[in-house]
């Protein structure tokens, strides 16, 4: 029993980090249909920046975190500057162009910091466990977790309660009577894409303490919040919300049920019967196109 | 005999009936039109005979064999063949490439293996002087002017040679000249082929239309001869509004 | 016969030339520098496979790593098994008492030879049968086929009794055909290697220029259409698909000869990321051109991670994000396009007349 109690929260856990992560590339494919694959590399660059704000300027994560969200979204702005609103139009090169730019982050990094593995400290505010009988949970961890749920609260707003969001939404309905009404779609979609970068940024800060920092740590995150995005609705907020919880519980159960390998086959191999039997997700949004 | 018959159909988009209880039948060698207002069902009738859409309920007969639940280009091999209503060629591909796709009387994969890729443009050649695009073969279909892409994309349904062509809004965008071109060539096709035809230029109907089928709100209003048709109480209320 | 398809046999047998007498002389029949340059020949037949699925169908298999590495392994399990008396030596480390089933037909060389070959293209045609029934298109065959390689890969690591896991499969024996003992450094097995890519684009450049190709393309371009038309378009991507996977399995089992060993690299997203690199600088369009492109790409990585050994791939990454950005069709979309300009100049009436009366 103790262990399914604590495998689960262990899986929530992952969730609230996957949902981060999944968010902005949710934002990103639901805005202009990109999938960007270099969104593992924002999150890469977000813990690097954290742990280069830490052993320089010594500033823990929490205060770290703005920083972290406005730097990474300005590379992200670049990046859709200078490449993604190029290809708008061949939606295959997008993943090709991003793909490439994932390499270039990646190994511009590993010039620059080293290929060794990078350690960040934890707030010492968040240190301890919280024990609820034989439940152990870890503080931080759960700091992660309501943290997750503001962010997704925030964009929420973001996207349904502000002038943003309605001409965000308007662009994606249909991006050319938009620019019709004054709305300048290209803009529109810089700022969702940095917006995007910046969400996959701070969760790169957020998982500093749990995971090991290095070049390549963006690659395994990026395929499960893919996944996590497939399986929510392409562009649905509530939708990765739902997933991320699905899937991070999923992979939690199945790493204690069989091993850890497996487990990652059986929701690779569940991602793909989604993709083939519900190619809109679980919770598609209702559209009539 | 008839050639198509179609009973009871029906087919429903989120609450909203786009055909409703739809009867009609043709024969073969014969020329029908569909006339009605905008959305009136007449594009969907066709998108459910060729296979674009599934229907609901009702059931589709072609030669005595029902096809409404059969994918596409089963519906196809059987013999009925569709030009859309905004011009569906291959822009990447060259005229005569185009016409090579057309002509499937072959359609499987192993007889493609074993022929090149303009073998059977060469047996419809005729079919390009016929629409006078006879020196364009080489020509990217992307290059094309519209009424010679609404043209090349006729010659695809000739080369085709389905019994039972689907044609919406074929002479959208041509000028008078090519209107009465493309009357001329669908005259001829009569002798061998069953043509559907969804136009609004009524002249254009008038030449080519053996029968007239109106629609309105996915239903049925009128059926008859053109002089029948225009003396029909019901389509003057449908088409005015009042 | 189109002027394209005469366009490309003359390419071909220039290649051909090329490859059989130009390279060995040049590298002054070095058997080092011959086995390097067999390397990247076999590495041209999966990136010409990669353009028969993505550059003439449109489906962009991001998964072709791992059927190449399918052919590899076959050929480095029937190696493992000459080299070894009875049980392989991985094996017994691994506390695999007796050989398994699996492995036993592969004591055959014939055996091996056709699964090699038919073992990619059945697990491919599965996969694609799977996706085209349902209609599976544009970016989401990328991610399906991406998830396949990754679940790929972590089961054959997993299975380390059986595959060597991530060590792979080394201490091979060489191969052993008709008495000929295959030395990967003799020109004989040059000429093997160059044999085959010859082979393979010369079918390739009949499969394009076929009836076949050009309904590929029609379904590329709008596949609906082409089921009006009477094709079963499942039908025509499947069989692509099985193409593609045989001749990359087959390029895998060549690359087992070349290196003496296989590794589950080969099998990783990275190896197949630079299969589309290769297939894209070249020219996806083309299976000349996307061969070209596997041997310059691997040419100018040989050359230039000796200078710079941490930043190729680096320098890769921008050279393909610069591709996709500014030449979506390879070396051979320029080529092609500064062809048809130098032909306007021929023709500067024509050049004219399509100014004055520009198309609407």
């Amino acid at each position: 029993m103790d262990v399914i109690a604590n495998q689960l929260f262990a899986g929530l856990s992952m969730a609230s980090i996957l949902l981060m992560i999944a968010l902005g590339l949710a934002i990103i494919y639901g805005a202009m249909g990109v999938i960007n694959l270099a969104h593992g590399e924002f999150v890469m660059l977000g813990a690097y920046a954290t742990w280069a704000l830490q052993t320089y300027a010594g500033i823990g994560i929490l205060p770290a975190l703005p920083f972290v969200f406005i730097s990474v979204a300005a590379v992200g702005w670049i990046v859709e500057k200078v490449v993604v609103q190029n290809l708008y139009h061949r939606p295959l090169d997008t993943i090709l162009a991003t793909w490439g730019i994932g390499i270039i982050l990646q190994q511009a990094v590993r010039l620059g910091v080293g290929a060794e593995s990078r350690f960040v400290k934890g707030p010492d505010l968040l240190s301890g466990n919280t024990e609820i009988g034989p439940l152990i949970m870890s503080n931080y961890r759960l700091f992660v977790i309501v943290f997750s749920m503001a962010v997704l609260a925030a964009t929420w707003m973001l996207m349904t309660r502000t002038e943003f969001g309605m001409k965000l939404r308007a662009v994606i309905q249909n991006r050319a009577i938009s620019e019709c009404y004054g709305i300048e779609a290209k803009r529109i979609y810089s700022v969702t894409f940095a917006y995007g970068a910046g969400l996959a940024g701070l969760a790169g800060a957020l998982i500093t303490p749990l995971f090991s920092t290095i070049p390549t740590m963006g690659t395994g995150l990026v395929v499960d919040a893919f996944l996590v995005v497939i399986v929510g609705g392409l562009g649905s907020l509530i939708g990765s919300a739902a997933a991320s919880v699905l899937i991070g519980e999923a992979t939690a159960i199945f790493s204690i049920v069989i091993n850890d390998t497996l487990g990652r086959i059986a929701v690779l191999a569940g991602i793909i019967l989604l993709i083939r039997f519900r190619p809109r997700g679980l919770f598609p949004t209702e559209t009539r196109r | 005999m008839e050639q198509l018959q179609v009973t009871d159909l029906q087919v429903e988009f989120g609450g909203l009936r786009a055909v409703d209880g739809l009867s009609f039948s043709v024969q073969e060698g014969e020329i029908l039109c569909l006339l009605g207002p905008n959305g009136a069902g007449k594009s969907t009738t066709l998108d459910l005979i060729c296979g674009k859409t599934q229907p609901t309920a009702g059931s589709i007969q072609l030669n005595g064999v029902e096809i409404s639940q059969m994918l596409e280009f089963r519906r196809a091999r059987l013999g009925i063949g569709r030009k859309f209503q905004v011009p569906s060629v291959y822009k990447n591909l060259t005229v005569d490439e185009n016409l090579s796709v057309a002509r499937s009387r072959r359609p499987g994969m192993w007889s493609a293996l074993t022929r090149l890729s303009l073998t059977d443009a060469r047996e419809s050649a005729a079919i390009l002087d016929r629409v006078h695009l006879g020196a364009k073969r080489a020509e990217l279909a992307g290059n094309l002017s519209h009424g010679e892409t609404q043209w090349l994309e006729i010659a695809m349904l000739i080369a085709q040679d389905s019994k039972l062509i689907l044609m919406d809004e074929p002479t959208a965008g041509m000028t008078i000249q090519e209107t009465e071109r493309t009357a001329k060539i669908f005259r001829s096709l009569s002798d061998s082929h069953t043509l559907i035809v969804v136009e609004h230029d009524m002249s254009f109907v008038r030449t080519v239309a053996d029968r007239i089928i109106v629609m309105n709100r996915g239903a049925m209003l009128a059926e008859g001869s053109i002089e029948e048709i225009e003396a029909n109480e019901d389509v003057k209320t449908a088409y005015l509004g009042h | 016969m189109s002027s394209k398809f005469q366009y490309d046999l003359v390419a071909l047998v220039i290649f051909a030339l090329v490859v059989a007498f130009g390279v060995p002389a040049v590298m002054n029949y070095d058997g080092f520098e011959l086995n390097t340059f067999a390397r990247y020949l076999a590495l041209a037949i999966v990136s010409m496979a990669l353009s028969l699925s993505w550059g003439t169908a449109g489906l962009l298999n991001l998964g072709q790593a791992a059927t190449f590495g399918m052919g590899s392994y076959a050929m480095a399990m029937h190696l493992k098994l000459r080299a070894s008396d009875g049980l392989p030596d991985f094996m017994a480390w691994n506390n695999v008492e007796t050989l398994p089933w699996v492995w036993v037909p592969f004591e055959s060389l014939t055996f091996t030879l056709l699964a090699g070959l038919l073992v990619p293209a059945f697990i491919g045609g599965l996969i694609a049968i799977f996706m085209f029934r349902a209609r599976i298109a544009g970016v989401f065959v990328a991610i399906i086929t991406l998830a396949f390689l990754v679940a790929f890969q972590l089961l054959f690591i997993n299975q380390q009794g059986h595959t060597g896991g991530q060590n792979g499969l080394t201490g091979l024996a060489q191969m052993s055909l008709f008495g000929w003992i295959v030395d990967p450094y003799s020109m004989g097995f040059y000429n093997l290697v160059a044999g085959c890519l010859v082979v393979a684009l010369a079918f390739g450049v009949y499969l394009t220029h076929s009836k076949f190709g050009l309904i590929l393309r029609a379904i590329r371009e709008d596949a609906d259409r082409a089921r009006f038309f009477g094709y079963n378009v499942a039908n025509y991507q499947t069989l692509v698909f099985c193409i593609s996977a045989a001749l990359a399995g087959w390029a895998g089992m060549l690359y087992t000869l070349v290196l003496e060993f296989a590794s589950p690299t080969y099998m990783s997203v990275s190896f197949s990321l630079a299969i589309v690199i290769w297939c894209a600088v070249g020219g996806r369009e083309s299976v000349i051109a996307a061969a070209f492109g596997a041997i310059v790409v691997n040419m100018l990585e040989g050359r230039l991670s000796d200078v710079f050994v941490e930043g190729w791939h680096l320098i890769l990454g921008v050279i393909f994000v610069l591709v996709v950005m500014f030449m979506p069709r390879g070396i051979y979309g320029l080529l092609s396009e500064s062809l048809q300009k130098l032909r306007g100049i021929g023709r500067p009436r024509d050049h004219r007349d399509a100014e004055t009366f520009p198309n609407t």
